[in-house]
């Protein structure tokens, strides 16, 4: 990892925080050669631990995680704040979740995940999820884009008239999430908006921005009622 | 008499000739003891209660009886449940059989009394007028007991309650009279107090003691409480888990050679327990994103391909949803026949247009070079679409094929009903989505 070539870049590091130790080793087994997992947890406060030691580029973190104040991966996230890796960028965050329930999935994204992915991702994907999370892009799933665009109204045809509006989406990042929804890869989304990748991924990282900060009413009703705020 | 009303079942085989022994709530003159035991032994009503004031006379022999019995015998269910219709009857039967049973019970005792004083035995007047005192209120207090009535107090607010709470009043008091009558014994109240710094301190100190142990029972009672219900939730687990996942993963075991029926087998059973686990309210049945649903899983487990499923708000199903609902089907068929996986599925419920795309990653395939008499496609997807004023498309894209589906929704068929799930915050929890691959 400690290579210095020019053509290949610096491996990522990983740390993976699951409690199912045969998850782990799958992901082991899955992942290529441009990143190396430089620590393992299986519960909050181990993961707390090995993320400040180690500062990796990107957790692979699982929702449902014992001990902590009992959030799971929230807890980890809330732990680890302000912890950067030694080029200084953000420690980054991939939750990974077998429950498919919305509340645990956008709980984890509010803390500050950069994404989300489920458990039954192929390789490849998940390749790709870590290294564009690396790269500070945010990842969202289908299912994710859906709730998304149930939760600030989009589907129902509300649009932000300006960007900036935390409360709602633009057009151009519904159309985005839409995509996304309907199964598009990010390069996708792009050839059929007409726009580049790096755009895309600046729409859902504005996205993942307003999912985090939004006080839309339905979000933080939502949330409040789950005491997850 | 509605005697049919206390007579159990018949199927109870060889017990059926034999009624049980148990007090009739109608019909009767004090506590339906003389009815309840004529109609167990087969006798006449009118001659039983004769033998029971019969034996009154002898010693009070037959008060002892009644009192016995009445006990001892479970009032009649049929008629603790009598129609409400019955309720002032009922009331008014009461308390004349309350009337009947002080006067009688009085009549009675002074009867034998006055026999026994005549016959020359000395009964001691001073104690047996306080233990009569004593039981008197102790059978007006106990009659609180008795389960139809209690009933029927609990359920009727107000007068019942009232006097259901006077008679235990003057029960208590009539007991407490009794017993102080019975500890003075002629030395006057004076001599209650000594008697009665005594019995408190008993008391005290005996409570004192019982305390811890009373204490530990209940916390033990509380914890077996618990650990009971945990056993029950521990078995339904267990029960659940045995009729669906074991069952699943011993299918699993015994078609191992077959990885497509693998994967069907194992994407069911997570779908069945994700269910169970996670399973919330999901507004009625009839709606078009379960309708939506439900057909995902249905081709999903005829091919054997996952199938991934979003779907953002939701409407009632009507005619125009089910007509998109059943192209969409095909429109899932013919990308798990045809194309390749993974299948993505993403219904939009807007306020004014309802959007569906199904997505294959397959080669995909070209509508006009689709021979018009066969094909799907055409018949039941654009057709189907087309009628209900909507309209379906098919794009080749780079890798895989997408149908997409749309259908306007017109105010009358109800897309006014819901503005948006998002204005809805059970709906926005839950995108409805199933299956994320």
């Amino acid at each position: 990892m400690t290579e210095p070539g020019a053509l290949q870049p610096t491996p990522i590091r990983l740390v993976l925080v699951d409690d199912h130790r045969m998850f782990r080793s799958g992901v082991k087994a899955e992942l290529d050669d441009s990143m190396v997992i430089v620590g393992e947890a299986a519960d909050v406060d181990a993961a707390i631990v090995v993320v400040a030691q180690t500062r990796p580029d990107v957790v692979l973190l699982d929702v449902h995680l014992p001990g902590g104040n009992g959030n799971g991966g929230s807890d980890v996230i809330t732990g680890s704040g302000g912890v950067t890796t030694e080029s200084g960028a953000p420690v980054r965050f991939l939750a990974l979740s077998v429950s498919d329930a919305a509340e645990d999935v956008i709980a984890v994204i509010r803390a500050g995940a950069r994404g989300y992915v489920t458990k039954t991702i192929g390789g490849d994907d998940l390749t790709n999820a870590i290294r564009r999370v690396a790269d500070g892009d945010a990842v969202f799933s289908p299912r994710l884009a859906g709730f998304v665009l149930d939760a600030f109204g989009a589907a129902a045809g509300e649009v932000a008239v300006i960007d900036e509006e935390l409360d709602r989406l633009s057009t151009r990042e519904r159309e985005v999430m839409r995509l996304i929804a309907r199964g598009y890869q990010y390069k996708e989304v792009a050839k059929e908006l007409f726009i580049s990748i790096k755009t895309v991924e600046t729409h859902v990282s504005s996205v993942l921005r307003k999912l985090q900060l939004s006080s839309r009413y339905e979000l933080t009703a939502w949330a409040v009622g789950r005491h997850l705020l | 008499m509605p005697y049919e009303l206390s007579q159990p079942p018949i199927d109870h085989g060889d017990r059926q000739a034999v009624r049980r022994l148990e007090r009739p709530a109608q019909g009767r003159y004090v506590g339906g003891v003389c009815a309840g035991l004529a109609e167990h032994l087969g006798l006449n009503v009118r001659q039983v209660r004769l033998a029971f004031v019969l034996a009154c006379f002898a010693g009070g022999a037959g008060v002892a009886a009644y009192l016995f019995l009445w006990a001892l015998t479970p009032q009649s269910l049929a008629g603790a449940a009598a129609p409400a219709t019955q309720d002032l009857g009922e009331d008014r039967s009461a308390r004349e059989s309350l009337r009947n049973l002080v006067v009688g019970l009085g009549l009675l005792v002074a009867g034998g009394v006055l026999f026994a004083q005549q016959r020359g035995a000395n009964l001691r007047l001073g104690v047996l007028l306080p233990l009569l005192t004593v039981a008197g209120g102790a059978v007006l207090a106990w009659s609180q007991l008795d389960d139809a009535e209690r009933d029927r107090w609990l359920a009727r607010s107000g007068e019942g309650r009232r006097a259901g709470l006077v008679r235990l009043g003057i029960g208590i008091a009539l007991a407490t009279v009794g017993v102080v009558v019975l500890a003075t014994q002629g030395r006057g109240l004076v001599g209650l107090w000594d008697v009665g710094i005594a019995a408190v301190a008993v008391l005290a100190g005996a409570a004192l003691i019982a305390a811890p142990w009373g204490v530990r029972l209940w916390g033990d009672l509380r914890v077996e409480q618990a650990q009971r219900i945990r056993e029950t939730e521990r078995a339904d687990i267990a029960a659940h888990l045995h009729d669906s996942v074991l069952q699943t993963l011993a299918l699993i075991q015994r078609k191992a050679g077959d990885p497509a029926e693998v994967v069907r087998l194992a994407r069911a059973q997570e779908r069945e327990l994700r269910g169970w686990l996670y399973a919330g309210p999901r507004g009625s049945q009839a709606s078009l994103a379960s309708a939506v649903t439900e057909v995902a899983h249905e081709v999903e487990d005829l091919h054997g391909i996952p199938i991934e499923l979003v779907i953002t708000g939701d409407r009632p199903l009507d005619v125009a949803g089910t007509a998109l609902v059943r192209a969409l089907r095909e429109a899932l068929l013919n990308a798990v026949r045809h194309g390749a996986p993974p299948v993505s599925v993403y219904v939009e419920v807007g306020p004014a247009v309802v959007e569906a795309f199904v997505r294959d990653h397959g080669p995909g395939f070209d509508l006009s070079a689709v021979p018009p008499d066969r094909f799907g496609v055409r018949e039941s997807i654009l057709g189907r679409m087309t009628r209900q004023g909507g309209s379906a498309g098919v794009r080749r894209l780079e890798h895989g094929t997408e149908i997409s589906l749309s259908l306007p929704m017109t105010l009358a068929s109800g897309a006014a009903e819901k503005p948006g799930a998002a204005e809805e915050p059970g709906a926005a929890d839950q995108p409805h989505t199933e299956g994320v691959r």
